[in-house]
């Protein structure tokens, strides 16, 4: 802060000097008025003209009167003189009282003692921090310098799409993926992450590239079950739905037992061959949401400086239809983020969101 | 620290407008020279306040300081770094800074460059000039302050708007508000003028310098955002209408007409009232184009999305600013002393048409641009006015325009020769129709109104040739004689003569690519071609490309004419990570002036499943000399202002000398 002042003050007494330095020297100068200086060139710039053939004989004559009654009227109006000293009080009491002004004004309207924030030390710190600590954005940026440094490492990568997809930042997870399996194309399981996030960066349709980055993850591991699961699926959307559907029920039949995913695709299957998706008790796809959901609070409760991250909780509550759970979360950011306007902005409207609604079958499978 | 250190910058620039009004205000009450001294002080002291200030800012934005709320909310760690500075005055609040620095460096230029001016307008300009600082300083720390902190900073920030990231669009703002504000020392130099009771000619020679580099930095201004609107937002078009390219027009007319206006104050001391009305004007339509643009009344490519109040304080400031000049215009105007009168043919009334006829094509542009608003303000009702408004207001006056423009320089002053002109113009006349009747004759398919834009344009340069010719009173005298002159012509002439020549060379393109463009879209495969005119185009491959903050698809597009190669062409469709936006990046082939403009749309897939892309070609000939002509318009601007009857501070060096 003494630094701040110490420029602030330097900043100050320069534009006082200037000020202060000006009227010093008018005060020692001679006033003339410039008016007749100035007619005076204009008569010589009309002879000047016509000497260089530029202007007609009568031209030259014409705009040489009026050019001399100009003068002539400028001479004779004159103007009353101007002073050379005076008014050193006004000329002191301004040059003393704009800095104290400017730094009354700054004290009300400027943020005295905060810090720069540069990203690249910011950066710093967050990589010198433990990563446990760190919310999902800043794993990122920490993975994003990290896969800068190493831009063929895999892992890295793989890394980087996870937390950008932690970050809700599915374009950013899709490029890490992409880099990903062209350092190492032999590699089915990035194949398969590329797939899942070109899917949901689709909002879940099954693209043609994300159809086509599945293939590739079969190729390379013929069980991978993320790779049969979709394939399956885009075979139901383009129409096939008997052999995706066997598909599925291949994969089911691979599945343990004791698998936590068998009952989305039990789920998935009834869906596609009823048309209608199980009652919502038994739905799996709310249990799979309410499991993401339990573990964001989770993640907030042990890195809570994450405003997105409560947003998106209040999302998930409003969407799960939990009034209970997403007024308390509400609650608690609205709290944590009470001088951020864009945060509470972001938190209300995720409060309005709809709850999701699901059409019940009479019977179960 | 440095943002703070900018902060602090910001406060004691507004501190310092108040104090250079002030001080240069009772420097006149009580004909002192220290305290308008002083005043000169505070404007230049301010100025550099505002340097720290905007550089401090630059800085948060390079180094992406995102606990600075502007920074966070238009600048991201992947954004090159030429973007990262140009985010500086990307947004509401930056652009408000730059604005603020334009107006106070014009204040600190009359100061130290001033001293041709008489000490009592000289003062008068400056406390004018510094209470505009206070007002667009005011407004700036109070409600729209770019160094505003975040008390919890987010981990990146939200990025620039893509359509903003190009390199035309970086140094256009700063271009334009060169000309904007510029237009803030005319406006004090008529203000100023009106309290001293002094419009005559020699303060029509004072205006003249400054609104010429105003004008000029305007014409560049907007050239480069007719630029970037063309090949940026990929629609083949160059100027839409839009109610935030008419805002920046508006102005231009206005300052055009000015700049003619003030030729005939200067030389015969009439239309003293008009002319100071203009300058009134110029920077009033300055203000308007800063509300439209800032207050969200507008929905425009081109506009910043702020919120109605900050907009409501805009209108205030306008009210107060302009009001104030137009309210004190309406009480001196009475006492200014007419001029020298003069025929209806003659030099003058020549300008004074010009005058009438840039005033009206300005009302029109008004109306166009105001007219949906005030309708929506009234009705509720949602309507908008485009190009067949403006087609059919605008343009016939700027046709009348064209048509009387090369007879003006060729008029004497006071009593002209009309027959005598005509005949001087005979040539450049039938160069006209010559060139009028081939582009009828031989462009295909034929197109009248084309044709007469053509000749039109041909007329304008020719009239050029043909003044220019008659000042050297080439073919009358020995060529070497007449070269002798070309020589020695001052500047000031040849600036008038490449300006002509060069709006002769806009209406050329303009009107040539108008009429004669063409156009074809079409979903094609990889292999897949079209034709667009004369040319055969193949879409060869499309490929992934990865760019520092975007992921694209490369087109290569191999266009030929009959078998000839003609170029291959490499159009983009990017997709920006932060914020999801895709933008395409046009190739243009460029042939001689003409140029095959070519977009890969958004890739779909056919009935067969196979991967089509939405290729849109345009052939769009002379489509070059559309910004060229500007170009030479503005260079016509400079080397009118290197004039050394017209420089600044060249009373005082004459001062000097004598």
């Amino acid at each position: 802060m003494i630094a701040f002042w110490a420029v602030a003050g330097v900043m100050s007494a320069a534009a006082a000097v200037i000020i202060l330095h000006r009227a010093a020297a008018a005060s020692r100068a001679q006033l003339v008025d410039p008016t007749l200086g100035l007619y005076r060139r204009q008569l010589g710039e009309i002879d000047e003209l016509a000497e260089r053939g530029l202007l007609s004989d009568a031209e030259r004559r014409g705009a040489h009167a009026e050019a001399a009654r100009r003068l002539l009227a400028a001479a004779d109006a004159g103007s009353a003189p101007w002073v050379a000293a005076g008014g050193r009080r006004p000329i002191l009491i301004a040059a003393i009282a704009a800095p104290l002004a400017a730094a009354g004004l700054y004290l009300a309207v400027g943020d005295l003692g905060a810090r720069d924030q540069p990203y690249v030390q910011r950066l710093a710190a967050w990589r010198d921090a433990d990563p446990e600590s760190l919310a999902p954005p800043q794993m990122a940026a920490v993975l994003r310098a990290l896969a800068a440094e190493r831009p063929r490492d895999p892992d890295t990568l793989r890394y980087l799409a996870m937390a950008e997809a932690a970050s809700q930042d599915i374009n950013a997870a899709t490029v890490a993926l992409r880099r990903a399996v062209a350092v190492a194309p032999e590699r089915g399981d990035l194949w398969d992450m590329l797939g899942e996030a070109l899917t949901a960066q689709a909002d879940g349709a099954a693209t043609p590239d994300a159809v086509a980055a599945f293939r590739e993850g079969l190729k390379r591991n013929p069980r991978s079950m993320s790779a049969r699961f979709h394939l399956a699926r885009a075979s139901i959307e383009a129409g096939d739905r008997e052999s995706g559907v066997r598909m599925w029920r291949e994969l089911l039949a691979d599945m343990g037992p004791d698998d936590g995913r068998r009952r989305a695709l039990q789920a998935a299957i009834y869906e596609a061959e009823h048309g209608r998706t199980p009652a919502a008790a038994d739905d799996p796809t709310r249990a799979a949401i309410r499991g993401m959901v339990s573990g964001l609070a989770e993640r907030l409760r042990v890195a809570p400086d994450d405003p997105p991250g409560w947003v998106r909780l209040v999302r998930s509550y409003a969407v799960l239809g939990d009034a209970t759970a997403r007024d308390a979360a509400l609650a608690t950011a609205r709290v944590r983020y009470a001088g951020r306007a864009d945060v509470l902005r972001d938190l209300d409207e995720a409060a309005r969101a709809q709850p999701m609604t699901i059409t019940a079958p009479r019977t179960a499978p | 620290m440095i943002i703070e250190i900018g902060a602090f910058a910001l406060c004691l620039a507004l501190v310092l407008s108040l104090a250079q009004t002030g001080l240069s205000g009772s420097a006149r009450l009580r004909r002192s020279q220290p305290l308008a001294a002083a005043g000169e002080g505070a404007a230049i002291a301010g100025f550099l306040a505002l340097a720290v200030a905007f550089a401090a800012l630059m800085h948060a934005f390079v180094v992406s300081d995102f606990s600075v709320a502007n920074v966070a909310a238009n600048s991201h760690t992947a954004k090159p770094l030429l973007y990262r500075v140009a985010g500086t005055w990307g947004s509401h609040e930056g652009s408000m800074l730059l604005w603020c620095l334009a107006l106070a460096g014009y204040g600190a230029g009359v100061a130290a460059f001033g001293r041709g001016l008489p000490a009592g307008l000289r003062a008068l300009t400056l406390a004018t000039q510094g209470a505009l600082g206070v007002l667009f300083l005011a407004y700036t720390v109070f409600a729209s302050n770019p160094m505003a902190r975040l008390a919890q900073p987010p981990v990146e920030g939200r990025s620039l708007n893509p359509l903003l990231q190009d390199p035309a669009l970086a140094v256009h703002p700063p271009f334009l508000y060169a000309g904007y504000v510029g237009m803030s020392v005319v406006f004090s130099l008529a203000v100023a003028a009106l309290i001293e009771g002094r419009v005559d000619a020699a303060w029509a020679r004072w205006v003249r310098p400054w609104t010429l580099a105003a004008w000029s930095m305007l014409t560049i201004g907007i050239t480069l955002g007719a630029f970037w609107a063309y090949y940026e937002l990929g629609w083949g078009g160059w100027w839409f209408w839009d109610p935030v390219e008419n805002a920046s027009f508006m102005p231009w007319l206005v300052a055009t007409a000015l700049l003619h206006s003030s030729i005939v104050t200067e030389k015969r001391g009439a239309i003293a009232g008009w002319t100071v009305f203009l300058a009134l004007a110029a920077f009033t339509f300055s203000m308007l184009g800063a509300f439209l643009v800032r207050s969200g009344v507008l929905t425009s490519v081109h506009a910043f999305a702020v919120d109605p109040t900050r907009g409501v304080l805009l209108l205030a400031i306008l009210g107060v600013a302009s009001g104030a000049a137009f309210a004190l215009f309406v009480w001196r105007a009475p006492a200014l002393t007419p001029g020298g009168v003069f025929a209806p043919i003659s030099r003058e009334s020549s300008l004074v048409l010009n005058n009438v006829l840039l005033a009206a094509a300005t009302a029109t542009v008004l109306l166009g641009t105001l007219y949906p608003l005030i309708r929506e303000a009234v009705s509720g009702e949602a309507i908008s006015v485009g190009p067949p408004y403006f087609t059919l207001t605008f343009v016939p006056l700027m046709g009348a325009l064209l048509l009387l423009l090369p007879a003006g320089p060729l008029l004497a002053w006071k009593r002209g020769d009309a027959a005598g002109v005509l005949q001087r113009l005979w040539a450049a006349a039938l160069i006209a129709l010559a060139t009028g009747l081939a582009a009828f004759a031989l462009v295909d398919p034929r197109h009248a109104f084309g044709a007469i834009g053509v000749a039109a344009g041909a007329w304008l340069i020719a009239g050029a040739g043909a003044e220019l010719a008659e000042r050297v009173r080439a073919f009358r005298v020995p060529a070497a004689e007449s070269l002798r002159r070309l020589v020695r012509l001052p500047r000031g002439a040849w600036g008038m003569t490449l300006a002509h020549a060069g709006l002769g060379v806009f209406v050329l393109g303009a009107c040539f690519e108008t009429s004669w463009k063409a156009e074809a879209a079409q979903a094609l495969p990889i292999g897949g071609s079209l034709d667009v005119g004369a040319y055969h185009l193949v879409l060869e491959d499309v490929r992934a490309v990865e760019g520092p903050n975007y992921l694209a698809e490369r087109g290569r597009i191999r266009a030929t004419r009959g078998e000839r190669l003609v170029c291959e062409a490499a159009p983009e469709r990017r997709f920006f990570l932060t914020g999801g936006q895709t933008t395409s990046e046009v190739a243009i082939c460029q042939r001689g002036a003409s140029h095959l403009y070519l977009v890969l749309g958004e890739r779909r897939a056919s009935a067969s499943g196979a991967s089509v892309w939405l290729v849109r070609a345009y052939w769009n000939p002379w489509a070059s000399l559309i910004f060229f002509g500007p170009v030479i318009m503005a260079l016509g601007g400079l080397v009118s202002l290197s004039d050394r009857r017209l420089r600044l501070a060249v009373g005082r060096r004459a001062e000097a000398a004598s």
